[in-house]
C-alpha cells in the first residue's frame, strides 16, 4: 500500500524548498522522532568505542590487570579464523537458525491463519492462549522435557517402534545429524503460538469489507485466505523475514547448550557458543569483541541484501 | 532463659579475657558491604547469630549474592575498582580474577603472631602453602584466608568425600561382602548381580555403570585413571612425587590409561554401560542414582547428597552407597607402559588440604579492614568459634559430659535452607577462617566444659555420624567389621608438598585448556562407545587429537608444581 | 477471477463444510501438544521435591506438596520484589508506547527529510552490540544509574523491533486519513494522537505485550547493578537466586557429608522451585493476557474510517 504513495508530491507549498528550510517546517515530526534518536546515539552508539578491544590483546589476564593491553592489529580476527571449529560453529549456527526462521515462520503464518478461519470467539481465545504458554517456559524445563520424550525409551522411540518405522530405537539425542532439526522441533513447539501473535494482530488491520467482497464474488475458504488473509498480512510477513535474514548469525547458545553433548558437539556448537568458552569465559575481551565485529559485519550484509532483493521485488522494506 | 542469659554473660566475659586487646576501640556501628560469590538466601533480619555479630563488633552487613555467572560478575566488578564491596568472596574464580585484577589487599599488612595470634596460629601449619611471593616485588603476600582444610588434630576420614568408585550396598550384600579393589573384581561383580538380577522389584532393568558426562562434571569420565594408578585428586595430572623433579603429564594420552577405558568399552559391549549415558543431564543422572536403579559409578561423594537423600527418604538403605578405592590389577597394565619405577597403591584419600583458592578478602576500597580482621581474630576463639559452627548451646545443641550432642532434629535443621536464614551466620561462617577437626583443649561454657577430642564441626562428631546412623547402615559395617565407611579404603596418604594440582590456576594456557577438554568431550565417549575391532584405531585417533593440548598442558603444570613445591620448602 | 463452474462450487462448498471440523481437530490437537508441558510443569511443583527426583511425573503429582510454594512465598522479600518488578514493567511499558508509536508514525511520513538516515541508524542497533563492558561502563561510569531504580528504566526505553512493527501497522493504514486531516490543517502531531493512535491499539497491545513480557522476566540487570540493594530486587531475579541457592545446597554440604546421610530430609529441589518459580512468574501475565488480548484477538471496522 505504502508503495503507491511513494511517488506522491506532497509538499505543503508548491515551491520547491531547500533541504534545510523543509526540516524547519517538519518541527513536529523532529520532535516526535529526534529525543529518541539522540537517546539511541547514547546508548546504542556511544559504546562503540568498545569495538577498539577487538585490536587489542586481552590474553594475558596479568598484564590485562595492570591495565597493559597492547594494540595487536588484526590477531584476534587472525585467531578466530585459523580454528576450524570456528567455520564449524558458523555452520551450526548458519543452519540452525535457518531451519528456526522456515520452521518458526510457517508455523505461524499457518497457525495464525488457522486462528483466523475459526469464528467462535471462545475457542480462538482459547487456542491462542493455550498455545502460547509454554513461551513462558524456561529454556531448561522444555529441553529436559524433550530429553525424555526424544530418549532411547522415550515416547518417540516407543510409537515408532510400535508403529514399525524403525526396528531398533532411534539415539536420536547422541548423533549429530538429528541434532539441528531437533532443535527446530523444539523451538516451535515452545514459540510457535508466541509467534503467532503478531500475525494475529496484522490481521485484525484487514477490512472486513474485502472478506465480504470476496464472498459475493464466489471465493471459498482457501481462496479468500489465498487472496484476501495472505496479502493482508504480507508486509508484516516481509519486514520480519528481512529483520531475521539479518539474525541469521544469531542461533544463541543456551538450547544447543542444554540439548548438546559430547557425542553431538560437531553439530550443537554456535558461535556464541564458541565464543562464550573461547572470549568471555576466559575474559578475552579482544576475542569476543572480534567475533562480535565479525558477527555484525555479516549480519548487515544480510540486512542489505535482503533489503535490496525486496526493493526489487517492490515488497515492503526495512530500510 | 535464665540459663541462656548467664551462659551468654559467661562467652561474653569468656571473650573479654581470653583477648583484650584483639577488639578495636573504635566500634561505632558501620555497614559493610559484602559480596558472597555463591547463590544464597539473605538472612532473616532475626537472624540470632548475626544480630551476635553486631552486638560484639559493632558490624552490619549489605550482602549480594550471586544468581548469574561468576566470572563475568567479578569482571564487571573489577572495571570498577572505586565502588567495590568491602569484603569479597569470589568463590571458586578468587584467585583467577581477584587477585589477578589486584583489587584484595595484602592481609600480611594486619596478620602477624603479636596482633592476630589465633590467625597466625591458624594458618601457621600450612602458611608456607598460603602466602606466597608476589612476581614482580618479591614481598610475602596473603589476599585470602582459606576457608576450609586447616583442621586441628588427626584428619577425621568417617567416610569418603572425595572420588571414589561407588556400588550400592546391596551388591554387596548379595555377594556376601566381599573385598572388591581391583577393576575387575568391580565389573566382575556388577555383571554376576545383573545376571542374577536383572530387574528390582518393580520390574525397572538395573542399570550397571554410569559416567556422567554433563559440562565440568565430566570428570566422573576423565579422573579415574590416576586414582587406578594410586594417586589421590591430582585433577588431569599425574604427578609422580617419587621423582625427583616431579615428574609431570596428563594421563588421559597415556598408554595406561587405555586399559581402563579398554574395560569400558568391553562393559559397553556387554550391555552394562548403556549409550544413554553420554546424554544424560545431571538432573536425569541423579533421578536414576534417586530411584536406586544405578548399581555403581565413578563420582565425588558431594555431587549426589541430593540422590542419596531420596533414597533415605524412601528407606531404600540397600540401594545407597559406599565408596570403594579401586586400583588396577598388577597384569592390567604392561609393564612397559608403566611410568619408570612406579608401584600402584591404594591412594584416594589425601593428607588434609587447605582450600587455598577460596576464602574471603578485603577490598582496596574498604575503610576499615583492621575491624573485619580484629573481627576473624575474635571468631577463631573458642566461644564464637562454638556459637558459629554448633550455635547457641540449649537452642542447637547440647552438652552432656562434656559431649557436644545434637537431637535428630536439631540435625535436620541444619540442612534446611529458612532455618539458616534465621539461625546460623551462613555467608560469613562459610568464607571466614573457622576451626575444624578435632577441639584439643577444654572449653569451658557456662557452668559445663565441653571436653577435649570433640570436633568443632557437627558433621564430624561421631555421636552425629555414628549414633543416628540407620540399623542397615550399622549391620553393614559390622559385617565388614568396620566402624566407619572410611574404612573401605586406606588412610590419608600424606599430603604433596604442591597441594592438590586440580588448585592450580590454568588461565594462562586456558585455551589450550579448553582445547583439551573439548576433544574429550567429543572423543571418549566415541571410544568407549566404540564397535567391536575398532577400539584400538579410536584410541590411537583420539590420543593423536589430544596430543598437542596434553603437552602444552603437562608443560605448564610441571613448571606450577615445581613453584609450589620450591615455595613449600622456603626457596 | 474467472467464473467458477458448477462442478468448482460444488467442490469449494465441500470444502466449507469439512474445513472446520479439520480445523478444530488441529486445533484441539495442537492444544493438546502445547498444553502437555505446562500441566507438566504444574504437576511437577505441586509435587514433593525428592520425590521428584526420581523424575517420570507427567500429568498428576506423585507425592502432593505445596512446600516448594511455601518457601518462595514465605519469604517477604518476594513481595517487595513483585512490587518492584510490577512498577517497573508498567512505566516500562507505557514510556515504550508512547515514544515508540510517536517514532513510528514520524519514520512512516515519507516526505521527512531526516526518515531515512534515522531509520538507518535505528535499525542497525538491532546488529550491532557493543558489548557487555562498554554497556556497563557506561551505566556506571558515565550516566552512575547503578544501585537505583532508574537502571531499570532508562536504558530500556526504545526497543527498534518495536518501532518496527508499529511502523508496519502504520504504514498499512489507509493513506487517505492522514491526508484528509491534513487538508484540514492538522499539524503531525494532532494528526497522530487524534487519528493514527487510536486505530493502532491492535499492534500497541501486542508490542505492550512484548515489552511488559520482556521487563516482566529480565534479572540480568539487577544481576548486574543492583544485586547489592535488597529493595529493589526485581521477582526474576529474587526466584532465580532461589532456584541457584536449591541447586547449590544439593551439593554443597561440604562439611556434613557424613551428617548428611543420615538425616533423611523431604525438602525442596531445584527439579521442584524450578517448576514452581515458573508457574509463579507466569501467573500474572496470564491474568493481564485477556485484557490486552482482546483488541488483537477481534479484528477492528476499518471500513467507516476510510471514507
Amino acid at each position: 500500500m505504502t508503495n503507491s504513495v511513494q511517488g506522491q508530491n506532497r509538499h505543503y507549498s508548491p515551491k520547491k524548498k531547500s533541504t534545510f528550510s523543509k526540516l524547519l517546517s517538519q518541527w513536529q515530526l523532529m520532535l516526535m522522532s529526534v529525543p529518541i534518536f539522540l537517546y539511541v546515539l547514547l546508548f546504542n552508539y556511544f559504546p562503540m568505542w568498545g569495538w577498539v578491544n577487538a585490536f587489542k590483546d586481552y590474553g594475558n589476564r596479568k598484564l590485562v590487570a595492570k591495565g597493559i593491553t597492547p594494540w595487536i592489529g588484526l590477531n584476534n580476527f587472525k585467531w578466530l579464523f585459523s580454528r576450524p571449529d570456528f567455520f564449524q560453529a558458523i555452520r551450526n549456527t548458519l543452519a540452525m537458525s535457518v531451519i528456526n526462521l522456515v520452521f518458526g515462520t510457517v508455523s505461524a503464518v499457518l497457525l495464525a491463519v488457522l486462528l483466523n478461519e475459526v469464528r467462535q470467539k471462545t475457542f480462538k481465545k482459547t487456542v491462542q492462549t493455550v498455545t502460547y504458554l509454554p513461551h513462558f517456559l524456561s529454556m531448561v524445563i522444555v529441553v529436559a522435557m524433550a530429553q525424555n520424550i526424544f530418549a532411547s525409551n522415550g515416547p518417540v522411540n516407543d510409537l515408532l517402534v510400535a508403529l514399525h518405522i524403525v526396528k531398533e530405537p532411534v539415539f536420536w539425542l547422541g548423533e549429530g545429524k538429528h541434532f539441528w532439526w531437533l532443535v527446530g522441533i523444539i523451538n516451535v513447539w515452545k514459540e510457535v503460538g508466541w509467534g503467532t501473535i503478531i500475525y494475529i494482530s496484522a490481521m485484525t488491520s484487514i477490512d472486513p469489507a474485502l472478506y465480504e467482497a470476496a464472498s459475493i464474488d464466489g471465493a471459498g475458504r482457501f481462496q479468500r485466505i489465498l487472496h484476501v488473509t495472505l496479502p493482508g498480512i504480507k508486509s508484516t510477513f516481509v519486514i520480519l523475514l528481512i529483520m531475521n535474514i539479518g539474525h541469521l548469525m544469531e542461533a544463541g547458545f543456551e538450547i544447543q547448550y542444554l540439548l548438546g553433548n559430547g557425542l553431538t558437539a560437531a553439530y550443537s556448537r554456535t558461535i556464541d557458543i564458541f565464543v562464550l568458552e573461547y572470549g568471555t569465559q576466559m575474559m578475552d575481551f579482544g576475542v569476543a569483541t572480534a567475533a562480535g565485529i565479525f558477527k555484525s559485519v555479516v549480519a548487515i550484509i544480510l540486512l542489505v541484501g535482503a533489503n535490496f532483493i525486496a526493493k526489487r521485488l517492490g515488497e515492503e522494506t526495512l530500510v | 532463659m535464665r540459663k541462656l542469659l548467664s551462659v551468654l554473660l559467661m562467652l561474653c566475659l569468656l571473650g573479654s579475657l581470653l583477648v583484650p586487646f584483639a577488639v578495636a576501640e573504635d566500634q561505632e556501628p558501620i555497614t559493610l558491604t559484602y559480596f558472597y560469590g555463591a547463590p544464597g538466601d539473605q538472612p532473616y533480619p532475626d537472624n540470632k547469630i548475626y544480630k551476635k555479630i553486631e552486638e560484639e563488633f559493632g558490624i552490619t552487613f549489605e550482602m549480594e549474592f550471586l544468581a548469574g555467572d561468576l566470572d563475568e560478575k567479578l569482571g564487571m566488578m573489577c572495571q570498577d575498582p572505586d565502588d567495590l564491596p568491602d569484603l569479597f568472596d569470589g568463590g571458586n574464580s578468587a584467585d583467577k580474577i581477584l587477585i589477578s585484577s589486584g583489587v584484595l589487599i595484602n592481609l600480611l599488612d594486619y596478620v602477624n603472631p603479636e596482633d592476630t595470634p589465633n590467625i597466625w596460629a591458624h594458618i601457621e601449619p600450612q602458611k608456607n602453602r598460603i602466602i606466597t611471593k608476589d612476581e614482580d616485588t618479591g614481598e610475602d603476600v596473603m589476599y585470602i584466608i582459606p576457608n576450609y582444610g586447616l583442621g586441628e588434630g588427626d584428619q577425621i576420614v568417617n567416610s569418603v568425600n572425595g572420588p571414589a568408585f561407588f556400588i550400592q550396598k546391596q551388591v554387596l550384600a548379595w555377594a556376601g561382602y566381599p573385598q572388591i579393589k581391583t577393576l575387575d573384581e568391580y565389573f566382575d561383580l556388577i555383571e554376576a548381580f545383573i545376571a542374577e538380577n536383572p530387574t528390582n522389584e518393580d520390574g525397572t532393568p538395573y542399570i550397571g555403570f554410569d559416567i556422567l558426562t554433563e559440562d565440568w562434571r565430566r570428570f566422573c569420565m576423565i579422573n579415574p585413571v590416576q586414582h587406578l594408578m594410586g594417586r589421590p585428586n591430582d585433577g588431569e595430572v599425574l604427578v609422580d612425587i617419587n621423582s625427583e623433579d616431579y615428574a609431570t603429564t596428563t594421563f588421559i594420552n597415556q598408554p595406561y590409561a587405555k586399559p581402563y577405558y579398554k574395560k569400558l568399552n568391553e562393559e559397553f559391549q556387554k550391555g552394562i554401560i548403556s549409550p544413554d549415558t553420554f546424554v544424560m543431564t545431571y538432573d536425569q543422572y541423579i533421578a536414576q542414582l534417586s530411584t536406586g536403579i544405578v548399581l555403581g559409578m565413578f563420582d565425588q561423594t558431594w555431587d549426589f547428597g541430593d540422590a542419596t537423600n531420596a533414597l533415605l527418604t524412601d528407606k531404600k538403605y540397600a540401594n545407597t552407597y559406599v565408596a570403594l578405592g579401586l586400583i588396577y590389577d598388577e597384569d592390567d597394565v604392561p609393564a612397559e607402559d608403566m611410568p619408570e619405577g612406579w608401584t600402584i597403591e591404594e591412594h584416594y584419600v589425601n593428607g588434609s588440604l587447605p582450600n587455598l583458592d577460596r576464602g574471603a578478602g578485603i577490598s582496596v576500597s574498604c575503610k576499615c579492614p583492621e575491624r573485619i580482621i580484629a573481627m576473624w581474630e575474635r571468631m577463631l576463639d573458642p566461644d564464637w568459634a562454638l556459637l558459629l559452627n554448633w550455635g547457641v548451646e540449649g537452642e542447637d545443641y547440647s552438652i552432656e559430659d562434656g559431649r557436644l550432642i545434637m537431637t535428630t532434629e536439631q540435625n535436620a535443621n541444619t540442612q534446611d535452607i529458612e532455618w539458616q536464614r534465621h539461625n546460623k551466620a551462613q555467608a560469613i561462617w562459610n568464607s571466614s577462617p573457622k576451626r575444624q577437626g578435632y577441639i584439643m583443649e577444654d572449653i569451658q561454657v557456662g557452668d559445663q566444659v565441653v571436653t577435649a577430642g570433640n570436633c568443632w564441626e557437627p558433621g564430624s562428631q561421631p555421636e552425629i555420624v555414628f549414633g543416628l546412623m540407620n540399623d542397615y547402615d550399622k549391620e553393614f559395617l559390622s559385617a565388614y567389621g568396620y566402624s566407619k565407611f572410611g574404612d573401605f579404603v586406606n588412610p590419608p596418604i600424606e599430603l604433596a608438598p604442591y597441594g592438590e594440582a586440580w588448585q592450580i590456576d590454568k588461565s594462562p594456557i586456558e585455551k589450550d585448556y579448553n582445547d583439551f577438554l573439548n576433544i574429550q568431550d567429543t572423543q571418549l565417549p566415541q571410544v568407549i562407545m566404540a564397535p567391536e575391532g575398532e577400539f584400538d584405531a579410536k584410541w590411537d585417533a583420539f590420543v593423536e587429537a589430544i596430543n598437542p593440548s596434553c603437552e602444552v598442558y603437562s608443560n605448564f603444570m610441571h613448571e606450577e608444581i615445581l613453584k609450589l613445591v620450591a615455595a613449600y620448602y622456603g626457596e | 477471477m474467472t467464473t467458477a463452474n458448477y462442478k468448482d462450487i460444488k467442490v469449494r462448498k465441500h470444502y466449507d463444510v469439512v474445513f472446520p471440523i479439520v480445523n478444530t481437530i488441529i486445533l484441539v490437537l495442537l492444544m493438546f501438544v502445547t498444553l502437555y508441558p505446562v500441566v507438566n510443569t504444574v504437576a511437577y511443583s505441586l509435587n514433593d521435591g525428592t520425590d521428584a527426583l526420581k523424575a517420570g511425573i507427567t500429568l498428576w503429582p506423585r507425592v502432593w506438596s505445596t512446600k516448594s510454594y511455601q518457601s518462595i512465598l514465605s519469604d517477604p522479600a518476594v513481595y517487595q520484589a513483585a512490587w518492584i518488578s510490577a512498577s517497573k514493567t508498567v512505566i516500562i511499558t507505557l514510556l515504550n508506547l508512547f515514544w515508540t508509536s510517536m517514532l513510528s508514525y514520524a519514520l512512516t511520513r515519507r516526505e521527512y527529510v531526516l526518515r531515512k538516515v534515522i531509520t538507518t541508524m535505528l535499525v542497525l542497533t538491532m546488529y550491532i552490540n557493543a558489548g557487555l563492558i562498554p554497556n556497563y561502563l557506561l551505566i556506571t561510569k558515565v550516566l552512575h544509574l547503578q544501585k537505583s531504580y532508574w537502571v531499570y528504566i532508562i536504558p530500556t526505553m526504545f526497543s527498534c523491533f518495536n518501532m518496527i512493527v508499529i511502523r508496519t501497522y502504520i504504514a498499512g493504514l489507509p493513506e487517505a486519513l492522514v491526508e484528509s486531516a491534513r487538508i484540514d490543517g492538522a499539524g503531525d502531531i494532532r494528526i497522530f494522537w487524534q487519528i493514527i493512535f487510536p486505530l493502532c491499539k491492535p499492534v500497541l497491545a501486542t508490542v505492550a505485550l512484548f515489552v511488559a513480557v520482556g521487563s516482566w522476566n529480565s534479572w540480568f540487570d539487577t544481576h548486574l547493578y543492583n544485586g547489592s540493594k535488597t529493595q529493589l530486587h526485581s521477582l526474576q531475579y529474587l526466584l532465580k537466586m532461589k532456584l541457584a541457592t536449591t541447586q547449590q545446597s544439593a551439593n554443597a554440604a561440604q562439611a556434613s557429608v557424613d551428617a548428611l546421610a543420615n538425616t533423611a530430609a523431604s525438602k525442596t529441589t531445584p527439579v521442584t522451585i524450578r517448576c514452581a518459580i515458573t508457574v509463579i512468574s507466569t501467573l500474572p501475565i496470564l491474568v493481564v493476557y485477556p485484557f490486552l488480548q482482546r483488541y488483537f484477538v477481534t479484528g477492528m471496522v476499518l471500513g467507516s474510517v476510510k471514507g
